[in-house]
């Protein structure tokens, strides 16, 4: 286990001469990323832009993205963790099965060509998506993906960053992290935070049926989880906050509408690099923030005596 | 000593209960009242074990028999070092998680962490177990480090995760990343094997009897009767443990990785006609 490996955004568009980009199509995804902050800016050491960088993009289909990259690496679906092992065992100039690197949809001669280009590179950025993280092995690809760039900084600088979406989550990660030491899925029955993915975790307590209530703050996880888990989400007080009548606030016990953050309330949102940046309100609001009604509910419940 | 302290569950929490109360080291000796004020955490709160078990003392053994749907109660013998716990029924996570001695058998089903981060004593499981059986938790360099977990059904993913020594057998089928970044000990998977089994070992045996997708990074080394293993199904059988007899029998492939580490792992893929 190799850590985090991470820089900024702007170390990306001021240093970085190999992008990968990995289970992700950043031009239709994350448009300005490409122009603003890895491929045509032009750095402090890639004063010629585009023309500093190559671009390799892995994925199972050719997305619009791959028009951007210099090299597409097309592999079979959810091959992601052996290209990953494989590439890892290459860059120690370890052997690997020709045959069974076959098998991922990329030949044993590109994953050479490739693993040639990140040790030679002065500074290599691997950004991935959700075809990584959300597929067969999920957390473990992630870990590949880290443990990989973790390790490549014994040849050169490497690093890896996932590629957010969906406002602030990358904030809620943050935030947990430096109060709890944590990143997501703590508990904190016992009094102390306690970190366990897969018990602990949202998909998981719903879908086991492990929680008699649930509060949702900024999330629509009746549009996105598993049916078991909307079922138990129908079955148990659930209480959501957001800007919108969600589909969870349809199904939700109590909805309550807030104020859109970035529009009219302010705060601090991290963008994906987990650079804080405050917001301020541009328009004002009939609905109260997040944070005004979940102060409210926590003086409320203070101020009961009954457990 | 003799004598059994028997727990029933009366009704199913409908959050989970943690209840590491229920270990021989911390029952044995106790009479009924102070067992039944021992404390529990059923979410949140505290509450006494007696709130949600009818408590019955037979002498001060070291012998607990729990019965009832344990699936939501959590952390049961964990850490115990002496005695012996029986399950008749349903069972939740982190049976046996840290146990050092003594013994716990299953009549059903047990769940995730089983076993986790054992450094000895004996598991055994009638029927099927989750995920993470003998693992370590997350953040930790080691799982289980010695002891015993018999399998006689299935298992879920991360079978032996960072398992450093002692031994793990699964009659059923297992999921995928089975003796993921295990340091040594042996894994005997009987039944279907998900995919990535050996991911990242350095160190260790994972024995398989099914056809197994390997990783590109295990490479074949030989074709071989290892003597060890014989002597391995026979110390399983003396434990009560189903092995089929034609398994004593044939050679089996050998495999090293994982190279990316680079580690020094072993898979036996058994081929009976080799």
């Amino acid at each position: 286990m190799g850590g985090k490996p991470a820089c900024t955004l702007g170390e990306v568009k001021n240093r970085a001469d190999l992008i990968i980009y990995w289970g992700g199509n950043p031009a239709e995804c994350h448009p300005r990323h490409f122009t603003k902050y890895t491929l045509t800016p032009k750095g402090k050491f890639t004063p010629n832009g585009r023309k500093d960088r190559t671009m390799v993009l892995v994925d199972i289909r050719e997305t619009p993205s791959a028009r951007a990259a210099d090299i597409f690496l097309q592999i079979r679906p959810g091959r992601d963790f052996e290209v990953l092992t494989a590439l890892r065992a290459i860059i120690k100039d370890q052997p690997v099965d020709p045959e069974r690197v076959a098998q991922t949809g990329l030949t044993l001669d590109q994953l050479r060509d490739l693993a040639g280009r990140m040790k030679r590179a002065r500074f290599g950025v691997m950004f991935f998506g959700m075809g990584l993280t959300m597929t067969r092995g999920k957390y473990m690809n992630s870990s590949a993906i880290l443990t990989l760039a973790a390790e490549l900084n014994a040849f050169t600088k490497f690093i890896a960053m996932p590629m957010r979406g969906h406002g602030n989550v990358t904030g809620a990660d943050t935030v947990l992290r430096w109060t709890t030491g944590y990143p997501f899925g703590v508990c904190f029955n016992r009094g102390y935070p306690r970190y366990n993915p897969g018990e602990f975790s949202t998909i998981d307590l719903l879908v086991r049926g492990d929680v008699d209530a649930v509060l949702v703050v900024g999330a629509d996880p009746a549009a996105t989880m598993p049916q078991p888990a909307i079922e138990h989400l129908k079955r148990v007080p659930t209480i959501v906050l957001d800007p919108k009548v969600s589909t969870t606030m349809r199904i939700a016990r109590v909805g309550i509408l807030t104020a859109a953050t970035g529009i009219s309330a302010g705060g601090t949102v991290y963008r994906m690099d987990e650079v804080p940046i405050p917001l301020r309100p541009a328009l004002r609001s009939p609905y109260p923030t997040d944070e005004e009604v979940l102060r409210r509910i926590r003086q409320t419940l203070a101020a009961r005596t009954d457990e | 000593m003799a004598g059994i302290i028997t727990l029933t569950l009366r009704e199913t929490p409908h959050v989970p209960l943690e209840a590491e109360v229920i270990c021989p080291d911390v029952l044995a000796g106790k009479s009924r009242e102070e067992i039944q004020a021992l404390p529990v955490f059923l979410g949140k709160r505290t509450r006494r074990l007696g709130d949600f078990f009818e408590v019955e003392v037979d002498g001060d053994g070291e012998e607990v028999h729990l019965r009832g749907d344990l699936r939501k109660v959590r952390w049961i013998g964990r850490g115990m070092t002496r005695g012996r716990v029986v399950i008749h029924g349903d069972v939740g996570m982190h049976l046996g998680a840290f146990m050092r001695g003594g013994t716990i058998e299953v009549f059903g089903n047990a769940s995730d962490w089983l076993g986790a981060e054992m450094t000895g004593g004996q598991i055994y499981v009638h029927g099927n177990a989750g995920g993470q059986v003998g693992a370590g938790y997350r953040g930790s360099p080691v799982g289980m480090q010695g002891g015993t977990i018999l399998i006689e059904g299935s298992a879920g993913p991360e079978v032996g995760m960072r398992l450093r020594r002692g031994l793990i057998a699964v009659g059923g089928s297992v999921g995928d990343f089975a003796g993921l970044h295990m340091q040594g000990g042996t894994i005997f998977l009987l039944g279907a094997v998900g995919i990535r089994t050996g991911a990242w070992m350095v160190r260790g045996t994972i024995v398989v009897f099914r056809p197994i997708a390997l990783l590109p990074t295990f490479l074949y080394a030989c074709t071989y009767r290892p003597t060890f293993l014989r002597l391995y199904f026979r110390y399983l059988q003396t434990l009560g443990f189903p092995i089929p007899p034609e398994a004593l029998e044939g050679a089996y492939h050998r495999y090293t990785g994982d190279t990316a580490v680079p580690g020094k792992g072993e898979i036996l893929q058994w081929a009976p006609d080799a």
